[in-house]
């Protein structure tokens, strides 16, 4: 064999493997969004989502508690957490930009994205749940709101980065004070990238499950009291899946359906988003 | 720049110091997150100590005795298990789609990494405690313990019954989850080496997977180190997807068909049941191990991926 046809043949054998790695990746993906859609699909029905919880044994319970709640805690998340997200990364983008105090939020934040989750539930156990006695959903909420923050901050700050310097310049030109200038001109050219932000941020803590196992914990009755524990999607899947009854599996299925879809939604759309805008 | 311009408007300042707040409330979670949890350890660490706690693996309720040995083995087992089987798969994909993919399948399969990183933990560990499991304990595991039978130190590995529940069936889960990231850092840091480089390779007549082996890879690998870095912190923490699947064994098992237990599954499993003191202070204390590994795994990441990335804007 000459070296030509070794080069080749080695070649050959590494492309296949890294192409069949992808394929692999591929194949994952299908299998595991499959499986939840055929088991989901299945048991989908009308009461899933008007009814309560009916106890193991009797039929046609739901899971309607479940929905509100997690429903519930999200949109509390994000009210917190979007200001907070996007106020910060205003200053890091605009009032503190290229200063270290800039750069260094920005990494303790990048760091904070990957912090495990279960930590910050821990956290917000110590600071709101212990004092109090008792489980509620504020903390549940608060909890994904600092996971939230992070992200949103980080957003704000690359796509404020990304609009041109010489845009603000000419609105100070015009006189124009700097909180101005960025609530009036900056945020308007920001506001598709801004937006796809936060709609990924709703997508990355509306799976979380850890942050609420100790938080928000669960209820099997109905309720709107965020000052009470209060049912998530994500921790009744958790409960249901480990339990012991089929009913309470095929349950599981449904409402990991129901989750999934609306993240992959959510998650695809913000990718359109940013490719439409960002082309 | 900004930073040169007078700020002689009130509300001006007003607005300043109101995003200034905000930005620093990162900073404060970090401080908080680190002052709670060792305050609410203390308890423990004053009872424990930090070495022996660190190294004892006793793990007893009733007798009020706590270690945190079998909780950072399993921790560390899994996670490195995952990477070992995540990180080739993550830069074949990463290869494929930079080198080798027509530009029709670049997209998709983009797209579909993208999807695989949004899918949450919870459903990776559904998924695998109703239909990987039983995979893994029915079609996989006999297969690897007959072909290891005989192989003395690599059948230890394999050892006793094949439940699925286990700490192989974690770690597939867990590589299954981290792929996706990692692939993602490892394309954007291959797609930062320059044109002219691997042109003037191919110029002299390297094949293909000669330019990826010899410029491309030495070129972007601090990036691909990084975001294995960046993976293995990731991993660390992951608590959904292996509590399905891991058991709650809080043994040291060498062979990888036992269940153990990880920091994240026994936080996960007995936290909202610790009836005393010095539990509850013990499972923080836990927490706050888990929160400095991965604080520290992280800051090593970002490390990295910022030389990375200042090398390549050099």
């Amino acid at each position: 064999m000459t070296i030509f046809q070794r080069r080749k043949i080695e070649g050959t054998i590494a492309l296949t493997l890294s192409t069949l790695a992808a394929f692999l990746g591929l194949f994952w993906l299908i299998f595991i969004l499959g499986d939840v859609l055929v088991h989901g699909v299945k048991s989908l029905n009308l009461s899933l989502f008007i009814n309560d919880p009916a106890p193991p044994g009797v039929g046609g319970g739901g899971l309607r508690n479940a929905f509100v709640g997690q429903l519930l805690i999200t949109i509390c998340a994000t009210l917190i957490g979007v200001p907070i997200g996007v106020l910060g990364g205003t200053f890091l983008a605009e009032y503190a930009r290229g200063r270290k105090i800039a750069r260094m939020v920005s990494i303790l934040a990048d760091i904070m994205v990957s912090v495990p989750s279960i930590v910050i539930g821990t956290f917000i156990y110590a600071v709101l749940v212990l004092p109090l006695g008792h489980f509620n959903g504020w903390a549940g909420s608060i909890a994904l709101s600092i996971i939230m923050i992070p992200v949103v901050l980080r957003t704000t700050e690359d796509m404020l980065t990304l609009v041109p310097w010489t845009l603000r310049e000419a609105a100070f030109a015009l006189g124009a004070p700097y909180y101005k200038v960025i609530t009036q001109v900056v945020y308007r050219g920001a506001a598709t990238g801004i937006l796809t932000g936060i709609l990924l941020s709703i997508a990355r803590v509306a799976g979380e499950t850890a942050p609420l196992l100790f938080t928000s914990f669960n209820n099997s009755f109905f309720s709107l009291d965020m000052n009470q524990p209060i049912a998530s999607l994500t921790v009744t899947i958790f409960q249901y899946a480990m339990g012991p009854y089929d009913s309470w599996h095929e349950q599981a299925w449904a409402a990991a359906f129901v989750i999934t879809i609306f993240i992959l939604i959510i998650t695809i759309f913000g990718r359109l988003i940013i490719r439409w805008r960002y082309r | 720049m900004a930073i040169t311009l007078k700020r002689k408007n009130p509300v001006d300042l007003i607005f300043s110091s109101i995003t200034g707040l905000a930005s620093l409330s990162v900073i404060l979670f970090i401080i908080g997150i680190m002052y709670v949890l060792v305050s609410e350890s203390s308890l423990a660490i004053e009872r424990f100590g930090i070495l022996k706690f660190l190294s004892s693996t006793e793990w007893n309720p009733v007798k009020e005795d706590f270690g945190a040995l079998t909780n950072i083995y399993g921790t560390v087992l899994t996670t490195v298990l995952s990477l070992l089987f995540a990180i080739p798969v993550a830069v074949g994909i990463a290869i494929f789609v930079t080198e080798i993919a027509p530009n029709f399948l670049k997209g998709p399969i983009g797209v579909a990494i993208e999807l695989l990183a949004a899918i949450p933990s919870i459903i990776y560990g559904m998924w695998g405690l109703f239909t990987l499991s039983p995979i893994m304990s029915n079609y996989i595991e006999p297969v690897l313990k007959k072909f290891t039978a005989n192989i003395p130190l690599i059948n230890i590995l394999f050892q006793g019954t094949p439940m699925g529940i286990d700490i192989l069936t974690a770690s597939v889960i867990l590589s299954i989850m981290i792929i996706p990231f990692t692939a993602s850092i490892a394309r954007d840091s291959f797609n930062l080496t320059p044109a002219v480089v691997k042109e003037s390779a191919y110029a002299i007549g390297a094949t293909q997977w000669e330019v990826v082996k010899n410029v491309v890879l030495p070129y972007s690998k601090l990036g691909v180190f990084g975001g294995s870095v960046l993976s293995l912190g990731r991993a660390l923490g992951e608590t959904m997807a292996v509590a399905f699947v891991l058991g709650n064994n809080h043994r040291i098992t060498t062979s990888l068909l036992d269940a153990a237990a990880t920091i994240t599954v026994t936080l996960a499993n007995e936290f909202a049941e610790a009836d005393n003191d010095v539990y509850l202070s013990s499972l923080f204390y836990l927490a706050l191990v888990l929160f400095v590994m991965s604080f520290i795994t992280l800051a090593i990441a970002k490390f990295f991926l910022l030389r990375a990335e200042r090398k390549y804007s050099r």
